[in-house]
């Protein structure tokens, strides 16, 4: 607990709600001995905009939409994972195409995704350029997905059975371009950024996640796998037509912010090629389950459907008692974790560090708040 | 196995159920049933078995009672195990944060959430409504929209 | 024009045409290197930067003034109020103040003072009186940190630029700038004493809180430092007097270093301030390409790497002058 510190010789520093480093609306209340942190209090909630309640209350159609709002920057993921657990519900199977479909525009997220927590990171760290080149690289993937989902951040683009939109040759052609153009990126920012001093001498041994403190506090994503444990749910659950494509899942060793931010390198990596198989393989097809019903009744029961998404493991549990309207829904999201464990680290750290720690596990107030 | 270990971990708990599940269905490999009372040793067990709490949650199920659920996963083997727990309302429910500091902040939602209480919480506060909040929304009988629409001031 | 002269005497007029020069050649400059600012930012960044007022932007600066100068001037309730209002002003005299010596060619020069170098590191070192006084005056946590660090951090980084610049000091003899810019007349001292300018261009980054040593404004951490509480016209202050302290340390690079004014064909002064704006060029360059620097191991930096180096070098320029 924060005391006021009159007393003692500790005072109270208050980072945030509205902050440019805390990548939403985040409050931390500091308790500081000069430079260093004694304790630190998260206050979160203000962007809670009541999303289960309102699950309850929408039918499961109507609650598409929101799903791309709790975490905007790998809506998709959350897209599927709904969609997955109300098709489990239903016993729909999805087309192969659409399987495809939903895995290169889902990867294509993840790109946009953590090119973006990149260029925020290095921005916070007080490099500006990395961040320009990032977005440029942002804006080819968002036109690419713009001409197939119709948006550029909070897509709604799954459907119950497959996906509304097929994929055209101006797409996969502009893909394969993207991500040639992509590789050769890579160079710039591994000069730029991965072989810095300043940058090296900010991230390595700070923020270190051991891997006893994931298990007891349940992290999932880069920050796991940064700390050492290879659990990525498309290769420990497979889903969706990931098991069809052959990729690697990086793993760090120290657990420090540097292994991190290597981790979601090379994840990027990955993804591209994830992409190139998953486009080489298209194969011909449906784009929508045949017998999908118009009205969305699922039988009495429950399903829990986990994806990986940019930042962790997101979990949907869905309890249903056959009417129109989901009885439960709970969004299991990995920033909620990974947030909760943040907090012990900042202890005996120097507060230039809180904001390296924090931007480095990737959090998006929103889907924490919901 | 851990389809095999989890079930033989938990059997000295004496426990109401503990089956495998359907996964292709629900997503988990076993089911359990337990009180809430029994929950802090299923936690002691899990964690012996290397688990993870993935979730943890509330749902209003009935006039008479909650029910507490929770997942616990993984990371080197796939086995999702789901807990339900019945919880009589206004009855307090004993808290794992002891074992799982993770369940923390899962159980101060609960409580902000349905106002289901966890006894030896170190810090049962809400967490994602404002601290004067009188209500709690996730509970059936809370209404689905404000009953009286505000006039426009004129 | 008699008249003028016979009251104040040709030193007096000389004193007087000077200020108004210099005065004019600050806001020019802010006004320059504002916009060059931007424009070398947006191109490392793939960017044009400001394109629409004026022809490639290049009235933007005044638009921004413009701007600034009708903002309402907020004073915070719970500020020290003297101490307040005086920071903006006391950050910016001294530095105005230093172009009295600077030598922008070989015969403009407002007062040829035999203490040239050592005034312009006295007056540099008000500037951090100022940041203390910004950021205790305005009653706010982040602006109190702000200050602290500016402080530690030039206290840390002012004693290597000293010794860096004993060292040419060493090579002439002389505190004078105009002697100093005279004793390069074979070659220039950069060629001699590279670690120096190395140094020198180190301390000088730190000393001006710019990237990657800019902690004390830095915006992503402490929202904006010492002057998270200025707006309008106190905050321009402090806008300009950064960047006319770059403006002074640059002149001091190019003085110690490049040979001042010296170079063939074009006029002294123009040389002078080709060297100058290359030097600013240099530090604007780190700025968009390096990270932040933490404190702690900025100031690590200082104590246990620069320091040694700096008298390392004063040392070896002593030996040399010895034995050649």
């Amino acid at each position: 607990m924060i005391t006021s510190g009159i007393e003692e010789k500790t005072f109270v520093l208050n980072l945030g709600p509205q902050h440019p480093s805390t990548h939403g609306v985040l409050r931390v209340l500091l308790e500081m001995d000069g430079e260093y942190i004694v304790a630190a209090e998260p206050v979160i909630g203000y962007g809670h905009r009541a999303h289960e309640h309102m699950a309850e209350n929408r039918n499961y159609h109507q609650f598409l939409p929101n799903m791309g709002r709790v975490d905007y920057l790998h809506a998709l993921a959350f897209n599927q994972g709904y969609c997955m657990a109300v098709e489990k519900l239903l016993g729909i199977t999805v087309p192969e195409r659409a399987e495809y479909i939903r895995v290169i525009t889902n990867e294509l997220n993840r790109l946009t995704s953590h090119l973006l927590w990149f260029g925020a990171y290095l921005m916070d760290l007080g490099a500006f350029t990395p961040f320009l080149y990032c977005f440029d690289d942002r804006e080819h993937i968002l036109d690419l997905l713009d001409r197939i989902t119709g948006s550029r951040l909070t897509y709604c683009f799954f459907r119950f059975g497959g996906v509304p939109a097929d994929l055209d040759e101006d797409f996969i052609f502009g893909c394969r371009a993207f991500i040639k153009r992509l590789r050769s990126r890579w160079v710039d920012y591994h000069n730029l950024v991965t072989k810095n001093v300043i940058f090296i001498h900010r991230t390595k041994d700070v923020g270190v996640f051991t891997k006893e403190q994931c298990l007891l506090y349940g992290i999932t994503g880069p920050n796991l796998r940064g700390s050492g444990i290879p659990y990525d749910i498309r290769k420990s659950e497979p889903y969706s037509a990931y098991p069809e494509f052959d990729f690697e899942i990086p793993i760090g060793e120290n657990g420090d912010i540097y292994d991190r931010y290597i981790v979601r390198l090379r994840e990027m990596e990955q993804s591209c090629r994830i992409i190139e198989q998953a486009l080489d393989k298209l194969p011909n097809g449906p784009i929508m389950a045949e017998k999908v019903p118009k009205r969305i009744k699922p039988p009495v029961g429950e399903v829990y459907q986990a994806v990986e998404t940019a930042r962790g493991e997101f979990g949907i549990y869905i309890v249903s008692q056959g009417d129109v309207k989901p009885y439960r829904i709970k969004l299991r999201v990995p920033s909620f974790a990974n947030l909760s464990l943040m907090v012990e680290s900042f202890k005996d750290n120097l507060v230039a560090d809180v904001v390296a720690i924090l931007g480095s596990i990737d959090v998006v107030i929103p889907e924490i708040d919901r | 196995m851990l389809i095999d270990s989890i079930p033989k971990a938990l059997a000295p708990l004496n426990l109401e159920k503990v089956a495998p599940g359907e996964y292709a269905q629900t997503g988990c490999h076993l089911e359990v049933a337990a009180t809430p009372e029994q929950m802090p040793g299923v936690a002691q067990a899990m964690l012996k078995e290397g688990c993870f709490l993935e979730s943890l949650t509330a749902v209003d199920t009935s006039k008479a009672a909650f029910t507490l659920v929770y997942h616990f996963a993984n990371f080197h083997e796939l086995c999702r195990t789901v807990v339900h727990a019945s919880l009589p309302k206004e009855a307090e429910a004993p808290t794992i944060s002891h074992v799982y500091p993770g369940a923390d902040w899962y159980e101060r939602e609960v409580y902000d959430l349905f106002g289901i209480k966890f006894a030896g919480h170190p810090n049962l506060k809400r967490l994602l409504l404002p601290e004067d909040a009188d209500f709690h929304p996730l509970l059936k009988e809370f209404p689905a929209e404000a009953e009286t629409k505000a006039e426009p001031e004129k | 024009m008699d008249m003028v002269t016979q009251t104040l005497g040709i030193e007096g007029f000389r004193m007087i045409a000077g200020l108004i020069g210099v005065i004019a050649l600050v806001s020019v400059n802010a006004l320059f290197l504002i916009w060059m600012e931007r424009k070398v930012a947006a191109h490392m960044q793939l960017r044009p930067g400001p394109m629409e007022v004026g022809p490639h932007g290049a009235l933007q600066t005044i638009a921004d003034a413009v701007k600034l100068m009708g903002k309402e001037l907020i004073t915070p309730e719970e500020v020290d109020r003297p101490i307040y209002y005086l920071a903006p002003i006391v950050v910016f005299l001294p530095v105005l103040l230093t172009f009295l010596v600077i030598p922008f060619s070989q015969t403009m020069i407002i007062k040829d003072m035999n203490v040239g170098i050592v005034l312009i590191l006295a007056f540099s070192t008000l500037t951090v009186l100022a940041i203390l006084m910004a950021g205790w005056a305005s009653n706010n946590k982040y602006s109190v940190f702000g200050a602290i660090r500016s402080v530690a951090q030039n206290i840390a980084y002012e004693i290597p630029l000293l010794v860096t610049v004993m060292s040419i000091i060493l090579m002439v003899g002389s505190f004078r700038l105009t002697d100093i810019v005279a004793a390069q007349s074979r070659y220039w001292f950069i060629l001699v004493q590279p670690l120096a300018f190395i140094l020198f261009i180190i301390c000088a980054t730190a000393e001006t809180n710019r990237t990657p040593f800019d902690l004390p404004e830095a915006e992503s951490e402490l929202v904006a430092g010492f002057h998270t509480e200025y707006s309008g016209m106190r905050f321009a202050l402090f806008f300009l007097a950064e960047y006319t302290n770059m403006f002074i340390v640059s002149a001091v690079a190019a003085v110690l270093f490049l040979g001042g004014w010296r170079g063939p064909i074009l006029p002294g002064v123009v040389w002078f301030l080709l060297k100058v704006y290359a030097v600013i060029f240099l530090i604007m360059w780190f700025r968009w390409t390096f990270p932040r620097v933490r404190f702690d191991q900025l100031v690590t930096f200082a104590w246990k790497i620069l320091i040694p180096l700096s008298f390392v070098n004063l040392l070896l320029t002593a030996l040399a002058l010895k034995i050649f």
